[in-house]
């Protein structure tokens, strides 16, 4: 084979830094997670035991833990579908010729730039049950008081809401990129044949996005399931009374304030097979579906 | 400039070895992190031995959990504040000095305030330095209680006075709701206290490590169904873990509060209204016990030079002296540690024109000294507190009527969960 590179060495003193910091960041720390799932560890780290699959066979005995896999499942789905439609309605709004459209574009985008805590803080101030504007709006409105600290469903509700806003700014630019390639002149002479707006959108733009909207739906099931913890930390630590507790939260709960660092790992095994498993199935059925123009 | 530089640097050096540098780990913020930093500067400036830099590490669990990680790797500080929940685990852990050993012989150690030594001391010896000790008291708003048609000097000392009066605050439009809780779980365990009723087995963990918890027992049950029944009533509002029900107070959406005593500063400082405080409400049909300590001590890690752990020793005796302890007390509401230093407070009649700090004194040495009200000591508390808050919460959600059934029904499920970490904990370290 004829390669570009003369120098055999040379590609792969160029890859190393990018393969050190993969093995020291990523794979090494997964090894070690797995190593240490097999393990009972003592939280200063000071005695351990192996006890083989006990900490996987707990997992799937616990209740807390499937109660957590579902709730997880069901935030997965909405923050999906929430982000992405909402994505594509907004960046084909902001795709329009408007006055003044590079200030809707930037306030539309900036939420993406906000860090997970601060996005918490805004979102649990706004929900604050005693203090917090919406709730005030609706509490004049409706003459209902709604506290998200005592009920199970607005608590997951709201943080589903925060999450989705989160990455409304990611899924906004790769959509408005997406729209930007579709070539005007389909769109044109659809309108020549007579097509409707309602059905350029339907029957053009949408198969046209659907490699983004494929992307997209990646990137937002991987938010989902590992990005979330910031904004659930700030803003119910899983509560009330375990609602929120989405896996990587509990993760977080049975490591680090149990300091149950075997059974954590064992989480995290699962957890990293499950979403593997996803993507795999997506790859596989998904993208079939996708078209690439 | 680099000539400057480097003789900077020389003397910088110098100085820094002339100086022993210590580290200290805490989690106070707010008002109490100016207290603490307070008491450092004016430590390092007392004397040019020491230097001791104090870091704000995040909550309770989160300054736990660095230290531990820390001290994985060897990088932990030299001195870390605890919670009480990680008392047994700091006991089992093998990183740390005992402060009893690290003193002086002949430290007057029976000079500590003696409920916060009864709960801190293992076999008669403290381990850890006692530091911010508090207990729960009811805080209320005046101000509301006069609009409802109550008398302002008489809060509520029972159950179903909180009921009562939560009933008809909430009735006359005065406020919201009736009463908020700060630390959920340890409300509970307080009631468990106050009522002279074990938390957990072996005398509450002291006699032995705990294997069982009793809080599912009839008591447990007993507590739960009158906070459901306030929750229902809309008398309880559930303000969150922690200190997120100050918020509630503090505006006005509850008439009343359960929290820490550490609070007396900051919500006076805060309140725009007249604050009251008083003794935690009791079920009148169970024997008396006593509130218990919270709040958190200061331990010593392993692993440091000598000369660092004598340069620490000199830091925790400046903590405890006196004039020290009782600034402490007047700017947060943390209890002074030491007798000497009541007896100061009270000589300089604080307690006179402070009510409000005296109501935490008189409710913690006017309760029964009996083995339920010494304080729970169980294996892996930080978990056991996280599953009873996440039961607390379960239970002031409910709406419907069968309230002994489902009190019985979340006990049971915490309990069995407690359980399970206790096991894992004497798995781990032995009975």
């Amino acid at each position: 084979m004829n390669s570009r590179f003369p120098n055999r060495i040379l590609p792969y003193v160029l890859l190393s830094p990018s393969i050190v910091v993969v093995i020291v960041f990523l794979i090494i720390p997964t090894a070690q997670s797995i190593y240490t799932s097999f393990f009972r560890v003592s939280p200063f780290g000071d005695r351990r035991f192996f006890v083989g699959f006990e900490n996987f066979s707990r997992l799937f005995e616990s209740s807390a833990y499937l109660h957590s896999l579902i709730i997880t499942l069901i935030f997965a789905a909405l923050v999906v579908f929430i982000g992405l439609s909402l994505g594509t309605v907004i960046a084909v709004l902001l795709n329009q010729k408007l006055r003044g459209l590079s200030f809707y574009r930037t306030f539309f985008i900036w939420t993406y730039a906000i860090s997970p805590a601060i996005a918490g803080t805004i979102w649990a101030l706004m929900f604050n049950p005693s203090s917090g504007p919406i709730v005030y709006i609706i509490r004049s409105i409706t003459g209902i008081g709604i506290n998200w600290m005592t009920d199970r469903t607005i608590a997951l509700v709201v943080v589903v809401i925060a999450a989705s806003w989160k990455m409304l700014g990611y899924n906004i630019i790769f959509y408005l990129a997406g729209l930007q390639a579709i070539p005007e002149e389909l769109l044109e002479s659809a309108s020549i044949d007579g097509a409707s707006s309602v059905k350029k959108f339907f029957r053009i733009t949408l198969p046209l996005l659907s490699p983004t909207t494929f992307f997209l739906l990646i990137m937002n099931m991987l938010y989902a399931f590992f990005d979330v913890f910031g904004l659930i930390d700030i803003m119910t630590k899983g509560g009330p009374g375990n609602a929120t507790e989405l896996l990587v939260y509990k993760l977080y709960r049975d490591g680090f304030l149990a300091m149950n660092t075997g059974f954590a790992s064992a989480q995290s095994v699962v957890l990293f097979v499950f979403v593997a498993i996803l993507t795999i199935l997506q790859f596989k059925y998904t993208e079939r579906k996708v078209f690439y123009g | 400039m680099k000539r400057f530089l480097v003789v900077l640097v020389v003397l910088l050096s110098v100085i820094s070895l002339s100086k022993t540098t210590i580290t200290f780990w805490h989690a106070m913020s707010g008002r109490n992190l100016a207290a603490v930093d307070n008491i450092v500067k004016a430590f390092n400036e007392s004397q040019n031995e020491v230097e001791v830099v104090a870091q704000f590490t995040g909550s309770y669990a989160e300054t736990l959990t660095k230290a531990i990680a820390a001290y994985r790797t060897g990088t932990h500080p030299n001195i870390v504040q605890v919670y009480e929940v990680g008392l047994q685990t700091m006991l089992d852990s093998g990183a740390i000095l005992p402060v009893y050993q690290l003193a002086e012989p002949g430290f007057d150690w029976g000079d500590v305030v003696k409920p916060i030594l009864n709960y801190y001391a293992v076999d008669g010896q403290l381990y850890s330095m006692p530091f911010n000790s508090s207990t729960a008291i009811l805080y209320y708003n005046k101000d509301i209680f006069e609009a409802a048609g109550l008398d302002p000097s008489k809060p509520p000392s029972t159950f179903n006075e909180i009921l009562e009066y939560g009933k008809k605050i909430v009735a006359s439009g005065a406020s919201q709701g009736g009463i908020s809780f700060g630390w959920p779980a340890w409300v509970f365990e307080q009631m468990h206290a106050t009522h002279a009723q074990f938390y957990a087995n072996n005398e509450n963990g002291r006699k032995a490590k705990a294997s069982e918890v009793l809080f599912n027992a009839a008591f447990g049950q007993r507590v739960f169904v009158e906070w459901m029944k306030w929750a229902q009533e809309k008398v309880f509002v559930y303000g969150g873990r922690e200190y997120s029900a100050n918020t509630a107070f503090l505006t006005g959406q509850v008439a009343m509060l359960i929290q820490s005593t550490s609070s007396v500063g900051s919500i006076q400082a805060t309140a725009s209204f007249r604050v009251g405080t008083s003794f935690l409400p009791r079920l009148p049909e169970y024997p008396r016990g006593n509130s218990v300590i919270g709040g958190a001590t200061i331990w010593v890690l392993k692993g440091k030079p000598e000369a660092e752990n004598k340069a620490v020793w000199e830091f925790l005796k400046y903590v405890m002296r006196p004039d020290v302890s009782k600034q402490w007390h007047q700017s947060t509401g943390y209890f002074p540690s030491s007798n000497t230093t009541v007896k100061l407070l009270m000589d300089e009649g604080w307690f006179a024109d402070q009510p409000n700090h005296l109501t935490a004194f008189l409710q913690i040495l006017s309760g029964a000294d009996i083995p339920p009200a010494q304080g729970v000591r169980l294996g892996n508390f930080v978990a056991i507190r996280d599953v009873v808050d996440s039961a607390v919460e379960k239970a002031v959600q409910y709406r419907g009527t069968d309230y002994e059934k489902e009190a019985k029904r979340i006990l049971d499920e915490a309990a069995k969960e407690a359980n399970n970490i206790l096991k894992e904990y004497i798995q781990l370290y032995g009975k």
